[in-house]
């Protein structure tokens, strides 16, 4: 007969009985009804919750400063000499440092955030995460938000040093609109990030592998290294549904105007509506994507199937 | 009563040895490594690794030149498709191994199987890495024919230098492994998000070898340290057998290869000694640091950790 | 078949196994105000799979009590973690319905996912490179507590849960207990009105198993209107926590009750072992009396083969009351009682009178697997 004796114990102490009974709701009705100031509370306090292990992850563990700051700097270097090497006009060197330095949140959208989701279901945090009750938005943006200090600090560096090595020159007469364009660039960046995040969870390994497969065909169609305009017909259309391609087009004609470059595929104003339409189109997609695709996960039962 | 499966065997089963050993254990690392890495069960990803990926790296490049050039630059658009493919194979071979460190310990959480057991543990991961090298080579093959039919780089198989290539070809694999290796030494010692790291290390050295640009735009102090990278000679070697009329990488009037060479353009017993030495070299060095790192992930219990944020 | 670990008895064999039997007067759910904090009526839950598809849950109606501590005892793959899973919200049911405290799975899940929590055995989650304060931190945040509230609360829990040492300790370097541990506490976090143990010590050494079902213990018995539901393939687990067990195999329900209740199942009666100095009269002499089944004197040997100086007798009680009349009446024979010690069925037993198979053989047998294991085929294919 198979039995578990209990060895004699003192109990808890009040303190953990105290611990055990926490805070107080009257009923689960009440702990299961909220308010719409605590559900916002709460939404924001998850982003907070989700950016802090990034954020505790890189001042811990610090090799990231040399891989992905000092050598990706060097690799937008190479592309400053190749220009150099066909003795272009000094604005393109400036085009290759601004799609350097804006390159740093787009992999910080793919590889912090699209992917993510796919490494924490292998890592088993995805239930814990869909058990939990804020919104799965909240989660992938603070994921987005703790990787920002990387990506940030990559730009700055990236920005600063190839300016005063280079020699750059940026002639900026609307900051106002630079700055609104850079920030509704990062807005529709991470929109598709989510909508993204949303595809691995439906597709799994699949869209993991297609999104590294197509890190250097979204680098083309963008322009991030030269200017997008110069791709014709296929720029238009990147500057219609790649955030990074009209953003960086939007900035060039901005941090460089009255440059004899290329003119951008339309003008910066033009291209910062179509940022704005972009980022409030991405995220509602991506809430109805994350949602529909929430759905289809617990009906097929993949959210924890691993490896998949 | 023992099932029977489970009943001690008469004969003792003894780990085997010797060189057969060690090629059953790589090979079967490398099957692993093709089945999990090549993505051949599934066509399209298959493509785009193998199409889009190293074709549209070089197409980057061809409008760089286009855009400065205004489609006047045939020698200049040849330079850089032919070292943008090869890159697409120096990308991939780096990639390989310390993907695989990263996969087994965080995703698959085979890479302590993988180390106790009696195969060595550096063939294994070599192994491992072998599919995504072979991706890329093949890659490199599909945008070099690409360059040919469709961007204007002038092909002549008559003219290949056949020794140069047969020599130069395994040399600088061997030198691409090399680094791969000290890459995967860091990968063993950092957290999850170290899967960009290659891809940063490949980009980096980018800038030193000579892939799309002529070394001699460097400063000379970029220069040497091209001079001492041994995929700089692998690059050049490949480009001097393939495309002899192409211009060097690392040669040219008023280059630091000139300047030490006293002859501008390096010929084919030059590079293949350079790669030889700046390859043995390195690959004491990948040597010497893999196992470094390997003592070091035994001390601390690396193996089996997991390190997501 | 397995025997049974009880000895023979008179009562006939229990009926083939059946699904869900109709619960008992004792078995039914107290009646309460407040809805039941499970509620399943139905629930079938099937994967696709080839070249036969999987039917993990077939039709079944456990109701759990507020403030009960519910088991669901069955081998892998009967379906236990499905069923968690659905009432967590994390899977669809195929058909039938399930509500967690009046909310249904399937379209409120933001409300159960406030009022609940589940901790899993083996879990392997969270960040490696966090310690477990910061980590059980990061979860108070996605429960919405304010942030020093959060800090004091993961302070508290994690000296109650006692991985008090382990705090400023990464969370990869914990052994299996401490993070069983940190798990246990991650799910107290959001005070939670039912809470879900899948297997909570399924890896755990002895010592660390008896640790998580003593807090889990103690954690009912500080606030005693909390709801558990418990998972677990552990018999004695089960017997020592739940006040009622469902068993479960092959997605269906084979019974529900208290264990004394289930027990009764393949043992009506009170068995006994009595080891008498002498009894001359023999076994027929306490076979006579009321309330006594039946006496059998057992072999004269001991278990390692020694003579028995002794007679040790079986005795079957109609209940434990008639004892005392058969310890009156040894005195009237001339007999001593030397030991006394009452034999009862244990939930393997129960399980074999309802399947028909133990829980060994179920493994040995297993075509399914364990629950993540089904589901992993039929994803596969």
């Amino acid at each position: 007969m198979e039995t578990t004796a209990r060895s004699p114990r003192a109990g808890l102490t009040r303190g953990g009985r105290r611990a055990f009974v926490g805070r107080t709701t009257t009923s689960p009705a009440d702990a299961a009804t909220w308010s719409r100031r605590q559900t916002i509370a709460t939404e924001l306090r998850a982003v907070r919750g989700r950016a802090y292990p990034r954020v505790r992850a890189a001042l811990r563990e610090k090799s990231w400063v040399l891989f992905e700051i000092m050598l990706p700097f060097l690799s937008t270097s190479a592309f400053v000499f190749v220009y150099r090497a066909l003795q272009a006009p000094p604005e393109y060197v400036g085009f290759v440092v601004l799609g350097g330095a804006m390159a740093a949140f787009w992999l910080n959208v793919i590889w912090m955030m699209a992917a993510q989701l796919y490494w924490e279901k292998d890592q088993g945090n995805l239930e814990l995460y869909f058990a939990a009750p804020m919104d799965l938005m909240s989660v992938l943006f603070g994921m987005a938000l703790g990787g920002l200090f990387m990506s940030s600090t990559r730009a700055i560096v990236v920005l600063a040093i190839a300016t005063v090595l280079y020699g750059v020159t940026f002639s900026v007469d609307q900051w106002l609109l630079l700055g609104a364009v850079f920030v509704l660039t990062l807005g529709a960046l991470y929109g598709l990030g989510m909508i993204l995040a949303s595809l691995f969870l439906a597709w799994g390994r699949e869209a993991w592998h297609l999104t590294q497969a197509l890190m250097e065909p979204v680098y083309f169609v963008s322009g991030l290294n030269f200017p997008v305009a110069r791709l014709g017909l296929l720029g238009a259309v990147a500057v219609a549904v790649v955030p990074l391609a009209v953003g960086l087009d939007a900035m060039r004609q901005l941090a460089f105007s009255g440059s004899a470059a290329p003119a951008g595929v339309v003008a910066a104003p033009i291209e910062a509506l179509i940022l704005a339409g972009m980022t409030v189109v991405f995220i509602w997609l991506a809430r109805w994507s994350l949602r529909s695709l929430e759905q289809r996960a617990r009906r097929d039962g993949r959210l924890t199937v691993r490896w998949r | 009563m023992t099932a029977p499966g489970l009943a001690r065997s008469t004969t003792p089963v003894v780990a085997g040895g010797g060189p057969m050993a060690v090629v059953r254990s790589f090979l079967a690392a490398a099957r692993i490594g093709w089945a999990v890495d090549a993505n051949w069960t599934d066509p399209v990803l298959f493509l785009v690794y193998l199409v889009a990926k190293p074709v549209s790296a070089a197409l980057i490049l061809v409008v760089m030149v286009q855009v400065v050039s205004g489609g006047r630059a045939g020698a200049l658009t040849s330079f850089v498709v032919v070292g943008s493919a090869l890159w697409s194979t120096v990308t991939a071979g780096i990639s390989g191994l310390s993907w695989s460190v990263l996969d087994d310990r965080e995703r698959y959480r085979m890479l302590k199987y993988l180390y106790v057991s009696p195969s060595d543990f550096l063939l294994l991961l070599m192994g491992r890495g072998v599919g995504r090298i072979a991706v890329g080579g093949l890659g490199a093959v599909v945008t070099l024919v690409v360059g040919v039919v469709a961007l204007g780089v002038e092909f002549d198989p008559g003219r290949v230098d056949w020794p140069l290539l047969l020599v130069a070809l395994p040399m600088g694999l061997v030198a691409i492994v090399a680094l791969a290796l000290i890459l995967a030494a860091v990968c063993l010692q950092t957290r999850q998000d170290a899967w960009s790291y290659p891809e940063a290390a490949a980009g980096a050295l980018f800038l030193v070898t000579g892939a799309v640009f002529p070394l001699a735009v460097l400063p000379s102090p970029l220069q040497a340290i091209g001079l001492l990278t041994p995929l700089t000679w692998w690059v050049a070697g490949m480009r001097a057998a393939m495309f002899p009329d192409s211009p060097s990488s690392l040669g040219g009037d008023g280059s630091l290869f000139a300047r030490l060479a006293g002859h501008a353009v390096p010929g084919s017993i030059e590079i293949v000694v350079a790669l030889l030495a700046t390859g043995a070299v390195s690959t004491l060095a990948a040597l010497a640091v893999f196992r470094l790192s390997e003592r070091r992930a035994k001390d601390r219990g690396l193996f089996d950790q997991t390190t997501g944020s | 078949m397995s025997a049974p670990a009880s000895p023979a008895t008179a009562s006939p064999p229990a009926s083939p196994a059946t699904a869900s039997p109709p619960a008992s007067p004792a078995t039914a759910s107290p009646a309460t105000a407040s809805p039941p904090a499970i509620d399943a009526r139905g629930v079938r839950r099937v994967y696709k799979a080839k070249p036969k598809d999987v039917v993990a849950l077939d039709g079944v109606d456990p109701e759990v009590a507020p403030g009960e501590f519910f088991g669901l005892l069955g081998p892998n793959g009967a379906g236990k973690t499905t069923l968690i899973k659905i009432l967590t919200t994390l899977l669809l049911p195929t058909s039938g319905s399930a509500r967690v405290f009046g909310f249904d799975v399937a379209r409120e899940t933001k409300q159960i996912r406030r009022l609940m929590n589940i901790v899993s055995g083996g879990e392997q989650s969270g960040y490696g490179i966090l310690t477990v304060r910061e980590q059980l931190w990061m979860f108070t945040q996605f429960y919405g507590l304010p942030g020093r509230q959060g800090w004091q609360r993961v302070d508290e829990l994690i000296e109650a849960v006692g991985v008090g040492e382990q705090r400023d300790q990464r969370v990869s370097t914990l052994s299996t207990g401490q993070r069983q541990k940190m798990n246990f506490a991650r799910g107290l976090l959001n005070d939670p009105w039912v809470l879900f143990l899948d297997e909570p010590t399924l890896g755990l050494d002895v010592a660390a198993a008896r640790s998580v079902r003593e807090l889990v213990v103690d954690w009912k018995a500080a606030v005693p209107g909390r709801t558990i539901l418990l998972t677990t393939h552990y018999m004695a687990e089960a017997d020592e926590l739940c006040e009622r067990i469902a068993i479960v195999d092959r997605g269906r329900i084979l019974a529900i009750g208290t264990p004394a209740e289930l027990k009764r199942r393949v043992q009506r009666d009170s068995i006994f072992r009595l080891e008498l100095d002498r009894l001359d009269a023999g076994p027929a002499a306490l076979g006579r009396l009321p309330g006594v089944v039946s006496a059998v004197t057992a072999g004269g040997n001991d278990g390692d083969g020694v003579e028995r100086q002794t007679v040790v007798v079986n005795l079957a009680l109609a209940d434990d009351a008639a004892l005392g009349p058969v310890v009156g009446a040894l005195g009237g024979l001339g007999a001593h009682i030397v030991a006394l010690a009452k034999s009862e069925p244990s939930l393997e037993d129960v399980f074999v009178e309802l399947v028909g198979r133990g829980f060994a053989e179920e493994a040995s047998t297993d075509r399914t697997g364990s629950d993540d294991d089904q589901r992993d085929r039929a994803e596969v294919a």
